[in-house]
C-alpha cells in the first residue's frame, strides 16, 4: 500500500472555485500522482482463479442460509451494508437513534455529491450550492437537504467551510479520469444470498475501466469523509468482495481518499483481502443467526 | 456475470416457437374479457411496473405515489439516448453520449421548443443538479453498455422502444412491454430477443413480469418474427432470468394480467402515459 500525504491543508473561502481556475502548480502534479499509482503494471493484471467467486460465494452462503433459517420463511428481505457489517458502533451522529442528521452526516453526502461533479463535469462552482442542489434531485435526500436548509447562519457557515476544504482536498488529489477509462460514480452493488432473503449491499464512489472476463481489471476509488481510515479501507475491500460476487474477477486496484486529511493511498486487491473479509462477514451472519436463536 | 456470457443466454439459437402463433390466437378475446370483467371503470394501460406492483405480494413496490423527475427516474431514458449514441458510432464515450443528449435538452432554455417534460426538467436544472443526473445516467449507460458484447448482433439492435399492445376487442385496454434492447436471432425461423434491466431484489414473479413481456411481443407479432427469448437482468448483482417463449409463457402472461387486473393498481386506471423507470 502506498500512502501519500496531499500539500493542500485549508482553503480560503474565496479560493473555493476549484478545478476550472487555475491551480497551484503542484495540483496536476498531485493527481497525475494517483493515475501513476493506479496504472502501474496496468499491462500485466493478473488473471483470477475461475473459481474464487463459487468458493467465496459458498462460504457466504452457508452463514446466510443459516441466517435465514433463524429468521423463518416468511422473513422479507434483510438488507445488509457496509455500515452494519463492517463495524463497531461509531460515535458518528447519524448512527445514533435519536437524531439521524447531524454536520458530519450533511457534510459527507455533499462531498461525495460533489465528488460525482467534480469526475463529470470537471469543475465545481459553489460548493454548498451544487451539493444541495445535487441532493434536491435525490428525493430520499429531501429531509437531509430540509436539515441543511434550516441550520443557523453560523453552523451553515461552519458547514460552507468544511465541505470548501474537503473539497479542495479531492479536487487536488482526484486525477480527472478520461471517459475513455469509463469512469462512473454511484455504482450499486446488491449481491442476493440465501436465495434473496440476505442481500450484501454498497456502492462504489468510482469504478473506472472496463471490466475484462477473467482479469481483474478495473479500479475503484472511495471516499471516507470521517477520518476512520482503517474502516473507510475495510468498506473498499468489503466492495471488492461485491464486485468478485458480481462480475467474477476482483478490482484490480484501489485507491481510498480521506477527503478531510487530503490524503490517500492506493493498493492492489488480493485474495487473502477478500479471504480475510468473507470470514468477517460469515462470522457476523451466523452471530445474527444465533441472536436470533 | 460478463458480457460474453450475457450476451450468448440473449442470442443463442432460438427453438420451439411454433406453438406461440398458435396459442396467440385466442389471448386477445380473453383479455378483453378480463378487461370487461374486472372492478372499477375507465381506460386500463398496464405498464411494467403496475404488474410488479400487483404481483408484489410484500408491499414492496410503491404505488400510488405521484411521479416526478429526479436523477434516478431521468437516468434510464437519458443512458438509452447514449448507448443509441454510441452503437450508431455518434458517441465515443458514455460520458460524451450523456453530455451531448444533456445539451441538446438544456437548449430548449436558449428558446427551441421543448418536446417532453424531461427536457423542460433538464433545461431548469442549476449545475449541481445537471451533475448529479449526468452522473447517473453515465452509470446507468456504462453498465449496459459493458453488459453486452455489441459486437455479437447479427443486426444493430434495437435500444429502449416501449411497445403498446391495444386491444382490438376492447378500446379499454391496452399493454406495455419495456426493454432495453432488442434484437431478432436468425434461423429457419427467426425470433426476438428482448432484454430487460430490472431493478429492485431478486424476485419470485419475475418470471412472471418478463412473461408479461413476451405476452405484448406475441400479441404484436402478426406476421412478423414471434418473440423466442426474455432475458431479465440485474446490473445490481449480475444475475439473469430467463424466459424462453411458448405457450405456457404466454398462459403466465395472461394470468399476472388477469391478477394486475383484478388487484386494481391505481396507476393502471389513470391512462397515464409515464412509467416508473428503473
Amino acid at each position: 500500500m502506498v500512502l501519500v500525504e496531499s500539500r493542500v491543508t485549508a482553503v480560503r473561502r474565496s479560493e473555493r472555485r476549484v478545478g476550472a481556475a487555475p491551480a497551484a502548480a503542484s495540483r496536476p502534479a498531485a493527481r497525475n500522482q494517483m493515475l501513476t499509482l493506479l496504472r502501474e503494471g496496468s499491462g500485466h493484471r493478473p488473471s483470477v482463479d475461475p473459481g474464487l467467486a463459487g468458493g467465496l460465494r459458498a462460504w457466504l452462503e452457508d452463514a446466510a442460509g443459516e441466517l435465514s433459517c433463524a429468521r423463518g420463511e416468511s422473513a422479507s428481505p434483510l438488507f445488509l451494508g457496509p455500515r452494519t457489517l463492517l463495524a463497531a458502533p461509531a460515535p458518528a451522529a447519524w448512527e445514533g437513534r435519536a437524531d439521524p442528521f447531524s454536520l458530519e452526516l450533511a457534510t459527507s453526502s455533499l462531498v461525495r455529491a460533489l465528488f460525482r461533479q467534480l469526475v463529470i463535469a470537471g469543475s465545481v462552482g459553489d460548493p454548498l450550492t451544487d451539493g444541495l442542489d445535487a441532493l434536491r434531485v435525490d428525493p430520499a435526500r429531501a429531509e437531509l437537504v430540509s436539515f441543511i436548509e434550516t441550520l443557523g447562519t453560523t453552523r451553515r457557515a461552519e458547514l460552507a467551510d468544511t465541505v470548501g476544504i474537503h473539497l479542495a482536498h479531492v479536487a487536488d488529489i482526484t486525477p480527472r479520469f478520461s471517459p475513455g477509462w469509463l469512469p462512473r460514480t454511484g455504482d450499486r452493488v446488491a449481491i442476493p444470498l440465501a436465495g434473496g432473503r440476505v442481500v450484501l449491499s454498497g456502492v462504489f464512489d468510482l469504478l473506472v475501466g472496463a471490466p475484462v472476463p477473467g482479469t481483474a481489471s478495473v479500479c475503484a476509488i472511495g471516499l471516507t469523509t470521517s477520518g476512520r481510515w482503517a474502516r473507510g479501507r475495510m468498506t473498499l475491500h468489503y466492495l471488492s468482495l461485491l464486485e468478485t460476487l458480481r462480475n467474477g474477477a476482483p478490482p484490480f486496484r484501489l485507491a481510498l481518499v480521506h477527503s478531510g486529511a487530503g490524503r490517500y493511498a492506493v493498493e492492489d486487491v488480493r485474495e487473502e483481502h477478500l479471504r480475510a473479509l468473507v470470514a468477517h462477514l460469515a462470522a457476523h451472519l451466523t452471530a445474527l443467526a444465533q441472536d436470533r436463536a | 456475470m460478463d458480457g460474453r456470457c450475457l450476451t450468448s443466454v440473449l442470442l443463442e439459437p432460438v427453438d420451439g416457437t411454433d406453438d406461440v402463433p398458435a396459442a396467440v390466437r385466442s389471448i386477445p378475446r380473453t383479455l378483453a374479457a378480463l378487461a370487461v370483467s374486472s372492478r372499477g371503470a375507465g381506460p386500463l394501460r398496464l405498464t411494467d411496473h403496475d404488474i410488479r406492483s400487483a404481483l408484489s405480494s410484500d408491499g414492496s413496490v410503491a404505488t400510488g405515489l405521484p411521479f416526478s423527475w429526479s436523477a434516478r427516474t431521468a437516468r434510464r431514458a437519458l443512458g438509452l439516448d447514449a448507448v443509441r449514441s454510441l452503437l450508431s458510432g455518434e458517441a465515443k464515450t458514455p460520458a460524451h453520449a450523456v453530455g451531448a443528449t444533456l445539451a441538446r435538452m438544456a437548449r430548449v432554455r436558449s428558446g427551441d421548443r421543448p418536446s417532453s417534460s424531461m427536457e423542460v426538467w433538464v433545461a431548469g436544472l442549476p449545475a449541481g443538479a445537471r451533475s448529479a443526473a449526468e452522473a447517473e445516467a453515465v452509470t446507468w449507460a456504462t453498465r449496459l453498455w459493458n453488459a453486452l458484447d455489441w459486437t455479437a448482433f447479427p443486426s444493430p439492435p434495437l435500444i429502449g422502444r416501449d411497445h403498446w399492445w391495444d386491444s382490438p376487442h376492447s378500446s379499454l385496454l391496452a399493454l406495455r412491454s419495456r426493454a432495453e434492447v432488442r434484437s431478432v436471432v436468425p434461423g429457419e425461423q427467426p425470433a426476438t430477443v428482448h432484454l430487460v434491466v430490472l431493478g429492485g431484489t431478486r424476485r419470485p414473479t419475475v418470471r412472471s413480469e418478463l412473461c408479461v413481456v413476451a405476452l405484448v411481443e406475441a400479441l404484436r407479432a402478426g406476421r412478423s418474427a414471434p418473440p423466442g427469448r426474455v432475458v431479465g437482468w440485474w446490473p445490481d448483482s449480475g444475475h439473469i432470468a430467463r424466459v424462453d417463449v411458448n405457450r405456457a409463457a404466454l398462459d403466465e402472461g395472461v394470468a399476472a394480467v388477469a391478477q394486475t387486473l383484478g388487484t386494481g393498481s391505481p396507476r393502471a386506471r389513470t391512462g397515464g402515459g409515464t412509467g416508473k423507470a428503473a
